[in-house]
């Protein structure tokens, strides 16, 4: 299967959840782990980069809302980073991507957090 | 890939597991990929053939039964590909969600009718049949 996961922090603290490839039922599951990981550590902004998904299914969309529920009974927040119009795509036609703060890039990323903070 | 005359009919048969949804996504993609489809039309049908197998797999998950088989067939002709998905996963029933999980069975199936023209969920005898239709052109 191909699927990547891997989480590394921006300058100024805020986790990064990188993913590669297909975000299916079969590989959603270890998003959810890292997310909780995350969540136990106390953070208050996470952000998931979706930059090199390919596929991104409901399963996978059910954990980010799930993660993003958990970040805003917080106080927090959950953004996405996701350039790729087709699986944007897949937030449009649900309506998440008006849930979401979604942006193109970490650069835009990073500053869309700070200013919000 | 166009039929003329008879439609041709493409079955794929496999374990109603997790790890195997990802199979069917690339035999539809093959299937779809070789029709009078746009690029989009063959993604929204790769997503949705995607999204059925999930849900029989996660009914297959809840109700023990993940050891029974999903078919998927698909049938071509020059208009459209019917896609018919048969598990025996057992009933769909409401059950309990995770918590963590915002229904993302519900997402599945609000995908699936705005992925596809024509989409039907019938019960069968240990499953579930869902057909879909999607049109070329």
């Amino acid at each position: 299967m191909n699927f990547g996961i891997d989480t590394y922090n921006l300058e100024n603290g805020v986790p990064v959840i990188k993913l590669e490839g297909e975000v299916d039922v079969y590989t959603a599951p270890q998003l959810k782990q890292q997310m909780i990981s995350l969540l136990e550590s106390g953070t208050k902004q996470i952000v998931i980069d979706l930059t090199k998904v390919e596929y991104f299914d409901s399963t996978a969309l059910g954990v980010l809302i799930g993660g993003l529920k958990r970040m805003r009974e917080r106080d927090g927040n959950l953004s996405l980073i996701c350039p790729n119009p087709r699986i944007r795509r897949v937030f449009e036609i649900t309506g998440l991507d008006k849930v979401f703060d979604i942006y193109n890039s970490v650069d835009d990323a990073r500053t869309g957090i700070e200013l919000v903070s | 890939m166009e039929a003329h005359g008879e439609p041709a009919v493409v079955e794929l048969k496999f374990p109603c597991k997790p790890e195997f949804v990802g199979v069917a996504r690339l035999a539809i993609l093959g299937v779809a990929s070789r029709m009078k489809f746009s690029y989009d039309q063959v993604e929204d049908v790769r997503l949705a053939v995607g999204e059925a197998c999930t849900t029989s797999v996660e009914w297959g998950a809840k109700n023990k039964r993940d050891e029974t088989d999903i078919t998927v067939r698909s049938t071509i002709s020059d208009t459209k590909l019917t896609i018919d998905i048969f598990d025996q996963a057992g009933d769909r029933h409401e059950s309990q969600k995770d918590e963590a999980d915002q229904e993302p069975e519900s997402l599945g199936a609000l995908l699936i009718t705005l992925l596809v023209d024509e989409v039907t969920v019938t019960p069968i005898d240990g499953g579930t049949h869902v057909k879909m239709v999607k049109y070329a052109g």
